[in-house]
């Protein structure tokens, strides 16, 4: 009897097993209890602290959060572009299609920022160079991570500039001449210039019109089909999540509140800042008079909250919810969230 | 009901090294007591320039304005004085709006003083009367704008407007810096002041949702051209011009299990710079014919719903 209900959990713990293993191998960036810090006059602040991510190849992830959860800070540490002298990485692990980004060399990360893994920035303003053209800035991708020519180069980047919508033509303009929409199309067409497999859009589309908007998505969405690229897509627009990822990953001060797919998170909401933010939308088909903010504040990064981050603001909370840290507990498979009154 | 504001074609060109600019050309509404009218258009569309031209922060090139029934237009030096107690402005960016050095009390102050309706002694009761109505805690009072986050900013900023006790506020953007959190404390303090101080709104913004819940009434603008003004609802259950329908398309909707059918605008957009006659949208607009290009009439298709498209009846009714 005994020796029976031992093998039994043995099996259930090889499944277990094997069911972790495939989803390992699904993975293709997988972040492992990531912890970034930035100190600043002294102070230490956490701004991701603890963050547990996984891609699948081919897809798009959300990562849902307000202004300083710690969304771009997760971007940059997997680019490796956080600021040298303010920032540390005091743990985790971030392992994008087997290799550990974290213990390379300065110069073979060179090898993997924009040919294997590229970013997208919010201020298209910002990340163009006012005094070189959109032809040459494109090409300059190109050249640096392929041997070839500078004619090579520059008929590659006239290419991508019509894959993008843009004349080749405008090859030869300056950022100044082209509208907002079209910048961003060309910091794009940089981003994807040497075939990324792994995109990091950080708010691309925050500072465009909405109907600009819907084409820049649209002609991601396209690029990334064609080209298998995967993708993390930063936004606080859960509209923009809705309509482009497959997976999302709720962030509250620096920490993973809530993932699962798209219909875990939007069907069944369970986290109650997930709820939270759902409530405080404006929804153009409903004719509620008033809407739902989310009492308080985001909490001060130098001083986070002890137990759930999120407690301070939350209807739920009960006394036991400010102590000891809260686990991330997986409530239908694939579907984590990060609550105690919530139950497995 | 009464008419607060109303324009009538009102115009505003700016001289540029190309040509004259017009980001405001022909536009006509009525602002009723009380309620909120919603501009919505993309950047440049001239929303913001109709806003500042209406409380005079830029004078028109044309057209009239008509304050509770007087027309403003153009007012002397003194006038103007009088008329900027009763017509208040928010922007977007409260930092910005905020002199750094100054502590929440003494920004509060400082528009209260302006007003030369309180004495010395009235002001420090008045601060905390106007601190409470937005909502800011008295501990605050000595905090600068740095050390605030961008609710409160604008909330300071709210207090400012209100110091003169105005009839008439234009929110530009007021809630675009802000997150959806704190976006919704704020667009339900302006509600709430709205309703207990009878204020009437011209509310500017690009986010179509956020203007769906706060308005009464929308105005849609397209290259400095009114294209369709309309009651709240009915514009977004029942658009009738073509650009209102491509825009309200490229919403994303938090909607996962209906995809959305967004009609996709090809084409750049046409220059304001000295602009041909006629409809603006026609480059983009499939349903273009050749009357398109004739300067483009005003027509009231269903009651209070407006249309500045020469198909509208006939591709809609």
């Amino acid at each position: 009897m005994e020796e029976l209900k031992r093998s039994e959990q043995l099996n259930v713990k090889d499944n277990v097993n094997t069911k972790v293993k495939l989803k390992d191998q699904d993975a293709f960036l997988k972040i492992n209890h990531l912890v970034v810090e930035y100190t600043s006059e002294g102070e230490v602040i956490h701004a991701v602290n603890d963050v547990s991510l996984s891609l699948r190849r081919g897809k798009t992830l959300g990562l849902v959060g307000e202004t300083g959860a710690g969304k771009t800070t997760i971007a940059k540490a997997v680019m490796r572009i956080l600021p040298e002298r303010s920032s540390r990485i005091p743990g985790g692990e971030i392992e994008f299609n087997g290799r550990d980004i974290l213990s390379l060399s300065e110069k073979q990360m060179q090898k993997i920022r924009g040919e294997q893994v590229s970013m997208i920035f919010q201020d298209p303003m910002t990340a163009l160079d006012p005094v070189k053209t959109m032809g040459q800035q494109i090409a300059e991708v190109v050249r640096l991570h392929n041997d070839v020519s500078k004619k090579e180069a520059a008929v590659r980047a006239e290419e991508m500039l019509e894959l993008v919508g843009i004349p080749a033509s405008r090859a030869g303009e300056y950022p100044h001449q082209f509208s907002g929409g079209m910048k961003q199309r060309v910091v794009i067409a940089i981003a994807l210039a040497c075939r990324p497999k792994l995109l990091l859009a950080d708010e691309p589309t925050t500072a465009l019109d909405v109907t600009i908007q819907a084409q820049v998505l649209r002609m991601i969405n396209d690029l990334k089909r064609k080209l298998n690229t995967s993708m993390i897509l930063i936004t606080h627009d859960l509209g923009v999540v809705a309509q482009n990822c497959d997976d999302v990953s709720v962030i509250y001060a620096g920490e993973i509140v809530e993932s699962g797919t798209k219909e875990d998170i939007f069907d069944h909401p369970s986290h109650p800042y997930t709820i939270g933010l759902f409530d405080a939308l404006p929804k153009l088909d409903s004719g509620a008079s008033r809407l739902k903010p989310i009492v308080g504040l985001p909490p001060n990064p130098t001083d986070l909250p002890t137990g759930c981050r999120f407690h301070p603001r939350c209807p739920l909370a009960t006394e036991a919810c400010g102590q000891g840290k809260v686990p991330m507990k997986e409530l239908t498979s694939g579907h984590f969230c990060r609550c105690n009154k919530r139950k497995e | 009901m009464s008419a607060l504001l109303e324009t009538q074609n009102l115009k505003k060109y700016f001289k540029t090294s190309r040509g004259l600019l017009h980001a405001v050309d022909d536009v006509t509404f009525t602002i009723q007591k009380g309620k909120t009218m919603g501009i919505v258009g993309e950047s440049g569309c001239g929303k913001s320039t109709l806003g500042r031209t209406l409380i005079h922060l830029l004078e028109s090139t044309g057209g009239r304005i008509r304050f509770e029934g007087r027309d403003i237009t153009s007012v002397s030096r003194r006038e103007l004085k009088k008329l900027r107690e009763e017509m208040q402005i928010i922007f977007q960016d409260p930092f910005s709006s905020l002199n750094p050095r100054y502590t929440v009390e003494k920004a509060i102050q400082e528009a209260l003083r302006l007003t030369g309706r309180y004495s010395p002694s009235q002001i420090p009761k008045e601060t905390d009367r106007l601190m409470e109505l937005v909502g800011i805690d008295q501990r605050l009072r000595t905090s600068y704008p740095h050390e605030l986050d961008g609710g409160r900013r604008q909330r300071v900023v709210i207090a400012r407007a209100l110091a003169p006790n105005p009839k008439f506020i234009v929110c530009d953007e007021p809630v675009s810096a802000l997150d959806v959190s704190i976006q919704a404390q704020v667009l339900n303090l302006l509600q709430d002041l709205q309703e207990n101080m009878g204020l009437t709104y011209l509310f500017i913004t690009h986010d179509l949702s956020v203007v769906k819940h706060i308005s009464d009434d929308i105005c849609v603008m397209y290259l400095g051209q009114m294209v369709e003004t309309s009651p709240s609802d009915e514009l977004f259950t029942m658009p009738l011009h073509p650009y209102t329908k491509a825009l309200l398309s490229a919403i994303p909707t938090i909607d996962i299990h209906t995809p959305m059918e967004n009609i996709p605008l090809e084409g750049e957009l046409t220059s304001p710079v000295d602009p041909q006659p006629g409809c603006r949208f026609a480059a983009r607009c499939k349903y273009v014919c050749e009357a398109c290009g004739k300067p483009q009439q005003l027509e009231e298709l269903r009651p209070g719903h407006f249309v500045s498209c020469c198909r509208a009846k006939e591709l809609n009714m």
